[in-house]
């Protein structure tokens, strides 16, 4: 077979030289070796490196004479067959030789050597590496990390060293920028205004909410109890405790006792938590064996540990001053009527057959009900005091007399004008039983024996009014008679029998009232229909139990903060108050 | 690495084995992070904090703590690793326990945080935490996976020979496509002068190149397979093409490999940052 060799040479000027030659041979050998066809003056390149021989087909096979491979096109390899047409380029130490196929059909090898710059070395690999497609490393850390620490932590940082100091307000906002960004979560409904001023409450840095701060607001807040009377009742921490106070207070935490150790914020928005338990019991579980004069009982767990609940109650009959009394005790109300609830209850009684009679026109049933009765205030919370006119008079009437289609009704609680009422109608004439029809002569009306025989006789009313079962005499005790025939003893409905406690019926509209009140028994006014400790858990424990209905907490009932009147609600149940009030 | 290990006895044959660092000394760290993790979980169940657990609480301050450093440690691997040493203190086993501590760090970070979640600094550094090491997990898995994948398609050549292979068809490319008209060798003469790595971060992951021009070449010329010239072009762009493909698959896995690092240590330089605002801005606003 025919082969054309072109050498290609440069000069020292860099001129190209080509040398062309013909061989025709069976095979054409590559190598150092001056004998080979084609000879490469290259130590890296074997004595007889490459043996080219023809293919049937006008290919040529390329093999390794010895040990170390050529490339083919960049590929290392031991053997390999090419097709000149389509072109090849063998690679054998720092020389390629490309093969093709000539115009006249010859194959044709050029050999040059491969120029220096050729690959440009390492350089070109840092390609394959994923930091060409991609900023550094390190760049995109430092720009994360500055940017981070300016936006979250120098700009509030600055913005808060740098403001002008303002008394805090609830509607105002704050002058620090980025600090939202600090917040560990939405403050409660009740400090919501605060949520963009977070300056109001955390006025210095490094240093915890201070209860000066919450007083600016929160002035008129009282104390729990005397400054020495919470230092001697407070237990000194143990153990765990007093390590995680110590730690506490190297961080600059206030406490024990401080506002934030009971109100904690930041835990989302709505109601602010009621404090736990826990923290009233840390005192109260114990604090006879450390406040030994106190009068209050421990109390822990209302489940577990809480003493009976203590009323306030008129004990005699004409006492002036509420006597604080254990419930143990079953102590009396004097209020200063007669009344039985049983007689008013009992289905076979008198009562209920008027009642009946009465019927719905008077808004009656069957028979009483105790809403026949007691109305409730208008937040729900207790009752408003029962009232003669509208609860009582529908069958207890102080109706005397009638004129024409209207009647006379003696004026409730108005002793003098009662009295002239009295005395006023037993000098009238009364009306005739029949109409139409005259007594005869000196019997009839203005004659000489013209008699009052009418079914109301005011002499022997008033005269008897305060038997047992007398006019006013049926509900009332007779008073100071001093003060008149007619007068009877003060009557005081007490709204509320417990002042440290509080109870809200309108939370309980889903018993009956015969749950928790025996009236169906109680024959007398002075029985105290009021429930006890035990029959009240029924349905609450404390706020860890599992098994009660109503897991309850000391917050349910009592408030912290000692306040007056209708403000002694915890501040969460006094909020749904004021809440129910609006509607 | 290969490590010797230890022996009792030494007449015995001292045996060399490897012993990666996922399962360094009986997957001690692993253990080790499992504890730490049930530990965690116990005692959140039974610590008591009202009114819910947060990172505000003494148990949850714990947590923090133990968080934090955790954080700063981990991520002073990228210090320790530029000095290997062997032994106790090996950095295999500061791998291993780099490994098993940061997947433990879930538990312990998610615990602190009390499931609170909101838009602020804190969540941020939480965040940026599961990043790095979501990231990391993602590492581990492809550096035991892909180095087989990216072996086979290397069939034995460097990339310095991929390269040179790729440089041999060109050369070729040039001399055949000497006969070619105007607007063919234009075609060739693009897809010669194309960059090798040209190609955006998407194509790396992808291995779709839109805009290959041997790609575009090959279609432009593939109706004038009659002509011998442009028959001995298209042989060689086919070439050219398939020695390109090679090299964006090796591309590809190494980008597959690559990547997460440039997740990991930058993300975590940033949550180094965030950390350093969450732990300032707490105490700040105390």
């Amino acid at each position: 077979m025919d082969f054309r060799i072109r050498s290609i040479d440069f000069t020292a000027a860099g001129r190209e030289i080509v040398r062309e030659r013909e061989v025709a041979a069976d095979e054409v050998l590559v190598g150092r070796n001056a004998g080979c066809a084609i000879h490469l003056p290259d130590l890296a390149v074997e004595q007889q490196h490459v043996r080219i021989t023809p293919k049937p087909g006008g290919g040529l096979k390329l093999d390794a004479v010895a040990s170390l491979g050529f490339t083919i096109d960049g590929r290392n390899t031991q053997s390999a067959s090419i097709d000149p047409a389509k072109g090849a380029e063998l690679g054998v130490g720092s020389y390629l030789l490309e093969f093709s196929r000539e115009d006249d059909g010859r194959v044709a090898i050029t050999v040059r050597q491969r120029a220096d710059d050729e690959g440009e070395g390492k350089d070109r690999l840092r390609g394959f590496s994923l930091g060409g497609a991609l900023p550094g490393k390190r760049a995109m850390s430092w720009i994360a990390l500055t940017a981070i620490l300016l936006l979250f932590l120098a700009v509030p940082v600055v913005s808060h060293l740098t403001r002008v100091e303002v008394e805090p307000d609830i509607e105002g906002e704050g002058a620090v920028l980025m600090d939202a960004s600090w917040s560990t979560g939405d403050l409660s409904s009740v400090h919501h205004g605060l949520e963009d001023n977070c300056e109001a409450c955390h006025t210095e840095p490094f240093v915890a909410v201070r209860d000066e701060t919450c007083l600016t607001c929160h002035e008129g807040i009282a104390d729990h109890a005397a400054d020495t009377r919470m230092a001697l009742g407070m237990p000194a921490p143990q153990g765990a405790d007093a390590l995680l106070w110590d730690i506490a207070h190297a961080f600059n935490k206030p406490g024990p006792g401080a506002c934030t150790d009971c109100h904690t914020e930041h835990e989302g928005a709505g109601r602010m938590e009621p404090t736990a338990q826990q923290f009233c019991a840390d005192c109260h579980d114990t604090l006879d064996s450390r406040l030994t004069d106190t009068q209050l009982g421990n109390a822990a767990d209302f489940g577990e540990l809480h003493p009976e609940f203590k009323v306030a109650v008129l004990p005699r009959k004409g006492a002036v001053e509420t006597v604080r009394t254990s419930l143990s005790a079953n102590p009396r109300d004097w209020n200063g009527l007669r009344f039985p609830h049983d007689l008013h209850l009992d289905p076979e009684s008198g009562v209920t057959q008027m009642a009946r009679r009465l019927g719905e026109q008077a808004g009656y049933g069957d028979m009483l009900e105790c809403s026949s009765c007691h109305t409730p205030t208008a937040d729900g919370v207790r009752f408003l005091p029962v009232n003669m006119e509208e609860n009582c008079e529908a069958c207890h009437s102080l109706v005397y007399d009638r004129v024409g289609t209207t009647f006379r009704t003696l004026s409730h609680g108005n002793i003098d004008q009662i009295e002239a009422d009295l005395m006023a109608a037993d000098r009238s004439p009364r009306r005739p039983i029949t109409t139409g029809r005259r007594r005869p002569g000196e019997f009839a009306e203005g004659g000489l024996y013209y008699g009052n025989f009418s079914s109301v006789a005011p002499a022997v009313l008033r005269s008897n009014a305060l038997e047992p079962d007398g006019l006013c005499g049926e509900c009332h005790y007779p008073g100071d008679t001093a003060g008149g025939v007619l007068s009877v003893a003060p009557v005081t409905q007490t709204a509320r029998f417990m002042m440290h406690g509080w109870f809200d019926h309108d939370a309980h509209t889903q018993e009956d009232c015969a749950t928790c009140h025996a009236a169906d028994t109680s024959s007398d006014a002075s029985d105290l229909l009021l429930p006890n400790l035990s029959s009240c858990r029924d349905c609450h424990e404390g706020e860890n139990s599992l098994t009660a209905e109503v897991p309850s907490g000391c917050a349910m009932c009592h408030s912290y903060h000692p306040r007056e009147g209708a403000a002694a609600a915890p501040p969460r149940i006094a909020g749904n108050l004021s809440l129910r009030e609006r509607n | 690495m290969a490590t010797v290990a230890e022996d009792e006895n030494p007449r015995r044959e001292r045996a060399s084995h490897h012993e990666g660092f996922l399962s360094h000394k009986r997957m001690r760290w692993l253990k080790l992070a499992l504890i730490l993790c049930l530990v965690a979980i116990v005692s959140y169940a039974f610590v008591d904090v009202e009114p819910r657990h947060n990172g505000g609480s003494w148990y949850g301050y714990t947590l923090g703590t133990i968080g934090a450093l955790l954080i700063v440690w981990l991520s002073l691997l990228g210090i320790r690793k530029r000095k290997m040493t062997a032994g106790k203190w090996s950095l295999k086993a500061w791998t291993s326990a780099h490994v098993y501590l940061g997947l433990a760090l879930i538990v312990i970070a998610t615990l602190h945080t009390g499931f609170q979640f909101g838009w602020n600094v804190h969540t941020l550094a939480y965040a940026l935490m599961m990043v790095v090491i979501l990231s990391g997990i993602y590492g581990i898995s492809v550096y035991a996976n892909l180095p087989v994948p990216l072996s086979n398609n290397r069939r034995e050549m460097t990339k310095g020979q991929m390269l040179d292979a790729l440089d041999a068809i060109d050369r070729q490319l040039e001399k055949a496509a000497q006969p070619l008209g105007r607007a063919e060798s234009d075609f060739v003469i693009a897809a010669l002068e194309q960059d090798t790595f040209a190609g955006g971060l998407g194509a790396r992951l992808s291995g779709n190149y839109r805009n290959c021009r041997t790609t575009e070449a090959l279609d432009m010329l593939a109706d004038r397979e009659g002509d011998p010239a442009t028959a001995k072009v298209l042989s060689l762009l086919r070439k050219r093409k398939a020695q390109l493909d090679q090299i964006r698959r090796h591309l590809r896995i190494k980008a597959l490999l690559e990547i997460w690092l440039y997740i990991h240590v930058p993300v975590t330089i940033a949550l180094l940052g965030a950390l350093a605002a969450h732990i300032v801005s707490v105490f700040y606003y105390w």
